[in-house]
Order: C-alpha cells, then sequence, then structure tokens
C-alpha cells in the first residue's frame, strides 16, 4: 500500500459528522500490473526468434573434376529409429563398418577419430569427406542433427546424396 | 527545551505518474516487437547451433507431421507476380480477382487444381483439412511448378537474395522422403542454395566450432 494508516486518537471525527469520501484511487496494484506485463513481453519476445541454417546442395550438371581418397571418407547412412550406420572408405564386404547414435559420444565421436586419423594421413584434416545418405525410412530432424554435426565439428566437406545398391547390406530396412 | 515539533507529513505516495510510465513503456514494447511471421500450421522444428536470422520476406515451404506441404510467400512485393507467372504457365483460368483474393491468403496449401474451387469456398477451411501442395509423387510434384513461378519472378534480380528468402521448415518427425521431393523441386529450377528454419541451441564447450567462436572473439 502506498499510504500508511495514521490515525491518532486525536484525529477521530466527530459523531454523525458527514464522512467526506476521498475520489482517490490507490493505483498500486494497477502499476504492479504494469511492470508485471512488461517483463512478460520482454522475456517472452527475446526467445521467439527463428533462426535458420544453410544448405547446399551439390551442383551435379557438371561431372565432379577432382577425386576424394578413398581412405578419407565417411559415409554416415540415416536408418530409422535415430540409429547411424557408418563405414569408411568405400562399401565392401571388409570395410569398416559400425552402428551409432546421435548423441555426443556417438556420431560426434565417429567423426573426431575418423578426422584424426585423415589428419595423420594425408597432413590435412581438410582433405575428410563426409557423406550424407539419408534412408526414405529417416526422418527430417534426423538429417538436420547430422547437418549440424557436420557444422559443429568443422568438417570442411560433406555432401548429401542418395542411398544406393552397395549401401543395402548395412540398412535395416533394405531399399533395394 | 522541548524539541520543535516536526508536522507529520503523511505517506501517501501518488502512483498515477508510475502508473503512466508502466503502461507507456508496455505499449512500447508491444508496438516495437515484430510481430511472429505468420505460420500456416504449428510444426516443431528442429535445432541447430546456427544463430542466423531468418529473412523477414521468405518464401517459407512448412512440411507437417503428416507430410502435407504449404506455401507462404512472404514477400508482398513479389507475390503478385508469383501468382501471375504461375496462372500463366499452369493455365489456371484464374480472373485477377481471384489472384488478388489468393494474394491475400495466409498460406497456400492446395493442389493447383483445387485453388479456384477453394477460392469460391466463402471462407478458407482451416490447414488440417487442406489437402497440402501435392509433393512426393516426383511426376505430381507441384512445387516445381511454384519455384519455377518463383524464379521467374525473381529473375534478373540477385540469385543470393532469393537463396536467402527460400526457408524449409520441417517438423522433427517429418519422412526424409517428404523432405527430397523439395530438394528434387529446387534442383529441377537450379536452386542449389537454401535455408532450414531450426530453433537454435547453444554449441557445446570444447568442440571445433565453440573454439572457433572463442577465437573469432578474441
Amino acid at each position: 500500500m502506498a499510504e500508511i494508516e495514521n490515525n491518532k486518537p486525536g484525529n477521530k471525527q466527530k459523531k454523525f459528522a458527514f464522512k467526506k469520501k476521498t475520489t482517490r484511487v490507490d493505483l498500486t496494484p494497477m502499476v504492479d500490473l504494469g511492470f508485471l506485463l512488461i517483463t512478460f513481453f520482454v522475456f517472452t519476445t527475446s526467445l521467439a526468434t527463428p533462426t535458420v541454417m544453410n544448405m547446399n546442395m551439390p551442383y551435379d550438371k557438371v561431372p565432379p573434376s577432382d577425386m576424394i581418397c578413398q581412405s578419407c571418407a565417411l559415409t554416415v547412412l540415416l536408418d530409422k529409429d535415430n540409429v547411424i550406420r557408418y563405414y569408411e572408405g568405400m562399401p565392401s564386404a571388409n570395410a569398416i563398418a559400425g552402428e551409432t547414435n546421435f548423441s555426443d559420444k556417438g556420431i560426434r565421436e565417429i567423426i573426431l577419430q575418423k578426422r584424426k586419423a585423415v589428419q595423420k594421413l594425408k597432413g590435412t584434416a581438410d582433405d575428410f569427406v563426409l557423406i550424407i545418405k539419408p534412408s526414405d525410412v529417416s526422418t527430417f530432424q534426423n538429417f538436420v542433427d547430422v547437418l549440424d554435426e557436420v557444422t559443429i565439428n568443422g568438417v570442411k566437406h560433406y555432401y548429401t546424396t542418395e542411398i544406393d545398391k552397395a549401401d543395402n547390406r548395412y540398412l535395416s530396412v533394405k531399399p533395394y | 527545551m522541548g524539541r520543535a515539533k516536526l508536522p507529520r507529513k503523511s505517506t501517501n505516495i501518488d502512483m498515477t505518474a508510475m502508473c503512466d510510465v508502466a503502461f507507456l513503456l508496455l505499449s512500447f514494447f508491444i508496438m516495437a516487437t515484430k510481430q511472429k511471421p505468420p505460420e500456416a500450421v504449428a510444426v516443431q522444428t528442429p535445432t541447430s547451433v546456427s544463430a542466423k536470422v531468418a529473412s523477414d520476406k521468405a518464401i517459407l515451404v512448412t512440411l507437417t507431421k503428416e507430410g502435407k506441404c504449404f506455401l507462404i510467400l512472404g514477400d508482398d512485393a513479389k507475390r503478385k507476380d508469383v501468382l501471375n507467372d504461375l496462372n500463366k504457365t499452369k493455365g489456371l483460368n484464374l480472373s485477377p480477382d481471384e489472384i488478388a483474393k489468393l494474394g491475400k491468403l495466409p498460406f497456400i496449401g492446395v493442389p493447383l487444381g483445387q485453388i479456384k474451387s477453394v477460392l469460391a469456398l466463402p471462407e478458407l477451411p482451416p490447414a488440417e483439412k487442406l489437402a497440402g501442395i501435392p509433393i512426393v509423387d516426383s511426376t505430381n510434384n507441384e512445387m516445381v511448378d511454384w519455384f519455377r513461378s518463383i524464379t521467374n519472378a525473381y529473375a534478373g534480380g540477385d540469385q543470393k537474395e532469393l537463396e536467402e528468402r527460400i526457408v524449409i521448415k520441417g517438423d522433427n518427425s517429418v519422412k526424409y522422403p517428404t523432405f527430397k521431393a523439395i530438394k528434387y523441386a529446387l534442383k529441377k529450377n537450379d536452386l542449389f542454395k537454401f535455408r532450414i528454419a531450426t530453433n537454435s541451441e547453444t554449441v557445446e564447450a570444447g568442440t571445433e566450432l565453440y573454439n572457433e567462436n572463442k577465437a573469432k572473439q578474441q
């Protein structure tokens, strides 16, 4: 309350005197409400800014000029139920392959390990190429998550392409 | 010696001025904040570390959980050109009035063949009842036509500007083939770069990007 009752015994009004009512309204709750609304608006608006990420597709009208080294490539296949299957180099029976997930210890570790291996082999981690192949049973979120890992781990070269026959053996739902 | 008695002052504070200030600030904040960009249907977007802000004149393609596709042409200046071009190239037989009406719709979410009949309705049915723009079948991917008209309308302008405006907003659970269909439509029109709408998340400490950002700041 913005005012403190100041009742002194001497202030007692005479009985039967006509009480004068003041027209003053206590505005304190209204001020409270005003500032509460301000706080609310300030908080909500700063959280609602939508962001976007870049997505580049390979320009495939001309055949690619430079080949990538086989041991520099890591292929990730996005399978259903948020499972990632991956293999190094070309798809073959003896390729190092495995299964992982989208957690920090999952795909990120795999990418970093491969990156280190390429660094050791070629002297620079920039030669590392990540090939992303989303299957038809994977979700949009899976795809964005992998693209995000590309940004997070500073992968210089990556591209997205479709699953082909050679990848069949790695997937749980076989497209071919 | 008796102390001089101070007159008792009332502790009454006039709150009117403070109230005025509070509401003035409130109205300022409401006016100053940008309105949320229009949304065809609410979708739960994936998160990414990207901190880029979306263009406010975005050509927004929304993909819903059910795999439906909705289009919002955010640029008021070019919207009419896009619709006129589409009307001409696809032979939709829309009158200028109907095109103006189509331009005023908050979003487009019907196959090309149904546009005329939807415009004849007294009011637009809710998004859940609309069929969405057909995309998944590659022989009948109408986003190809939409993007063709969009590129035609923006022809002669800055290609990069157009690339920055194309925003794909998909729900987390959208299956990949739906997104592939949009990529196909973009590729058909020589658009190789676009944006994906995401919610921002923080970069974890210790990662490559985190170190890079830190180095930039110093």
